[in-house]
């Protein structure tokens, strides 16, 4: 994107990003024609979809339903394993030139160390680890790793001991106190927090008089939980020193000026891709005419810019 | 034109004309160069019935008709989306992501086209093959059975006479044609160089599919799903097959009978 009228560029969590938008995960296709740079116009990372250690079928039943400004989604993980991922998929996500995450299923311990050891056979090829912690705890009460503070803290410190590349860790908003566990996380050696993951809801089918998804429960995402995502990135921006990548509901630049005004160092798109494919590019416009407009010279001289006035501003927010 | 490489795009577009059916049907006509000249019978595309946010998704619309730089869709109203689709006027914006999927031509692989095609619609179901039948052209049409429910149906019928010349029409409640499915107009094996193509309702392609159980290969079956992204991304469209798990917006919505898991399709 050459004709930005400001920089974007910024170092978040280990990656230099052109622009700050990251496609989230679990939304873009493995699709050849959709990971070359023309379809890739203004993004700056991508997640891949979810990468379990075995191939994964998903689940059954509906997956996918429209609610107000959003959806909710039960897709159960749908993924070909590790190896499937490295053999099909490696070499399309790799051709792109965009750097991108892989984006890990963490069910348990042994799966995360395994699935691990295994990505790290393609060394470089691979840029960064996204490791996933809404994923029920199999080792425990099967309880999300990334609800309490200790469990979060667990996975990712075993993440990091297996994976010395950048690492990212995506937290749930179903933590009942997300700023500990962002700190517990943090401690551990993560290279940079995603906040967050889809927000738990249901639907009911009136029709079938049973709720709509067989697992009842659905993560709720797209516009809707924006307001929600937003409180959560302020809170967690003010809990760490680390970047945070806000996600959740980001639907227009101003969302995303929002975020990073909050504190995020950069925020990821998801369901709003599905109404636009072309949203990356204009979030990026928008952010790019927004600084240049208020004659901020770089991208980072945005983050945190909103807390200025109740605190200072961020420890690590360059100027 | 390139056609997308294959891969669908987001345009914006206006509808040209819309044609009431009554009882809440209609088609609508809508300018978009790129997707009338890359569509194929079958394919289909992703229709945003209004602006903004709400409502979130993209419709799956059949694209019903394409020449020149006009597609057409036919839509009946069964909840938001669709009354949305049925107030528009000339000259009103919409956003239509497609051309997308595999239609009735590319699901076939390589061979060539069938000497005679079988046509089987159950209500909207017609769309598809309305595209296809203009594709194929009369000569390869051994027969067209379409099925609507009846009362609430006439004008709708109406439209599939005019649209399939000859058609054999079904109701079940016997208003509109004979009474009874698709099925009672269907022969009971499928001559040697035929195919069948089918579109409607599930109930009535998993009922096809039972009735030829060995020719499933020769039965092509457009399949609904709800979806998110029309690209293959998200995973929510998702159908039980014999190869695993295939998506209907990217893989489909066209498959052959003998792919589907009939026994284990939730419904949509
Ligand atoms: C490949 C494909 C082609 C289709 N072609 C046509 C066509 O040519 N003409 C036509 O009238 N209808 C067609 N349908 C069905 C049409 O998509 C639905 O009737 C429509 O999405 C309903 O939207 P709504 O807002 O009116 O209903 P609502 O029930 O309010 O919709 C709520 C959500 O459910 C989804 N949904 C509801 N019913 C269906 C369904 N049967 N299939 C998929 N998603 C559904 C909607 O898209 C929306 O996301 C097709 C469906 C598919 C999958
Ligand atoms: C269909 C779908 C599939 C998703 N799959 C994953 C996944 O595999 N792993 C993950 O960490 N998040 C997944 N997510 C969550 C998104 O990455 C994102 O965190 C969430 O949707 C909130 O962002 P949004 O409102 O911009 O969509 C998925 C979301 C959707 C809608
Ligand atoms: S609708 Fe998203 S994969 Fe088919």
């Amino acid at each position: 994107m050459n004709s930005l009228r400001a920089d974007l560029s910024i170092a978040v969590g280990g990656l230099n990003l052109e622009t700050p938008v990251v496609i989230a995960s679990g939304v873009w296709p493995y699709d050849p024609v959709l990971w070359s740079p023309e379809r890739l116009e203004g993004v700056g990372a991508l997640c891949t979809k979810a990468v379990s250690l075995q191939p994964r079928e998903g689940n059954r039943g509906v997956r996918v339903w429209e609610t107000p400004c959003g959806m909710l989604n039960s897709i159960g993980l749908q993924n070909s394993g590790v190896r499937g991922f490295l053999k099909e998929y490696l070499p399309i996500a790799g051709k792109s030139g965009i750097p991108f995450l892989v984006n890990l299923v963490m069910e348990s311990e042994r799966e995360v160390r395994e699935n691990l050891s295994i990505l790290r056979e393609s060394g470089d090829a691979i840029p960064a680890v996204e490791l996933n912690i809404s994923c029920p705890n199999a080792d425990c009460d099967g309880m999300a790793w990334g609800i309490s503070p200790e469990s979060a803290a667990r996975a990712a410190a075993i993440a990091r001991s297996e994976w010395k590349g950048p690492l990212w860790v995506k937290l749930t908003p179903q933590a009942p106190d997300l700023p500990a566990v962002a700190k517990a996380v943090e401690s551990e050696g993560a290279d940079a927090l995603v906040c967050g993951n889809t927000w738990l809801g249901m639907a009911m089918d009136l029709k079938r008089k049973q709720p709509v998804f067989r697992r009842v429960t659905a993560g709720l995402s797209g516009p809707a939980v924006f307001p929600l995502a937003l409180r959560t990135v302020w809170q967690v921006c003010g809990a760490v020193s680390i970047p945070v990548v806000g996600c959740g509901g980001v639907s227009r630049w101003e969302d995303a000026a929002a975020m990073i005004l909050a504190g995020a160092s950069a925020v990821e798109v998801g369901s709003s891709l599905f109404a636009d494919f072309d949203l990356p590019r204009k979030i990026s416009e928008g952010l790019a005419d927004y600084l240049a407009d208020a004659e901020i010279p770089n991208l980072a001289g945005l983050v945190g810019l909103g807390r200025k006035e109740k605190e200072g501003g961020r420890p690590w927010a360059q100027d | 034109m390139s056609c997308g490489g294959g891969s669908p795009r987001d345009y914006a577009a206006a509808v040209l004309g819309h044609r009431p059916l009554g009882d809440g049907s209609g088609l609508l006509a809508v300018r978009c160069g790129e997707i009338a000249s890359c569509a194929e019978p079958g394919q289909f595309v992703l229709l945003r019935p209004g602006t903004g946010n709400d409502p979130f998704l993209g419709r799956p619309l059949a694209v019903a008709d394409a020449a020149g730089d006009v597609f057409k869709v036919v839509y009946r109203i069964v909840g938001r989306g669709t009354a949305l689709l049925a107030s528009k006027r000339q000259g009103d914006p919409v956003t239509v992501r497609g051309p997308i999927g595999r239609g009735f031509f590319s699901a076939r692989g390589e061979k060539p086209l069938p000497r005679k095609v079988i046509l089987a619609g159950g209500a909207v179901g017609a769309a598809p093959l309305l595209f296809a039948a203009r594709r194929l052209g009369l000569s390869r049409i051994e027969k067209t059975v379409m099925g609507v429910a009846g009362k609430g149906w006439e004008g709708f019928a109406e439209w599939l006479k005019e649209a399939f010349p000859g058609v054999d029409l079904f109701s079940g409640d016997g208003t509109l044609g004979t009474k009874g499915t698709v099925l009672a107009g269907l022969p009971g094996t499928l001559p040697a160089d035929s195919e069948l193509w089918a579109c409607g309702p599930q109930a009535m392609l998993s009922a096809i599919a039972a009735h030829y159980p060995r020719d499933g290969g020769r039965i092509l079956a457009a399949l609904e799903s709800r979806m998110a992204c029309g690209m293959g991304g998200c995973l929510g469209c998702v159908i039980p097959t014999v190869s695993g798990n295939r998506r209907v917006c990217v893989d489909g919505p066209v498959f052959t009978a003998e792919e589907v898991m009939w026994n284990e399709l939730s419904s949509c």
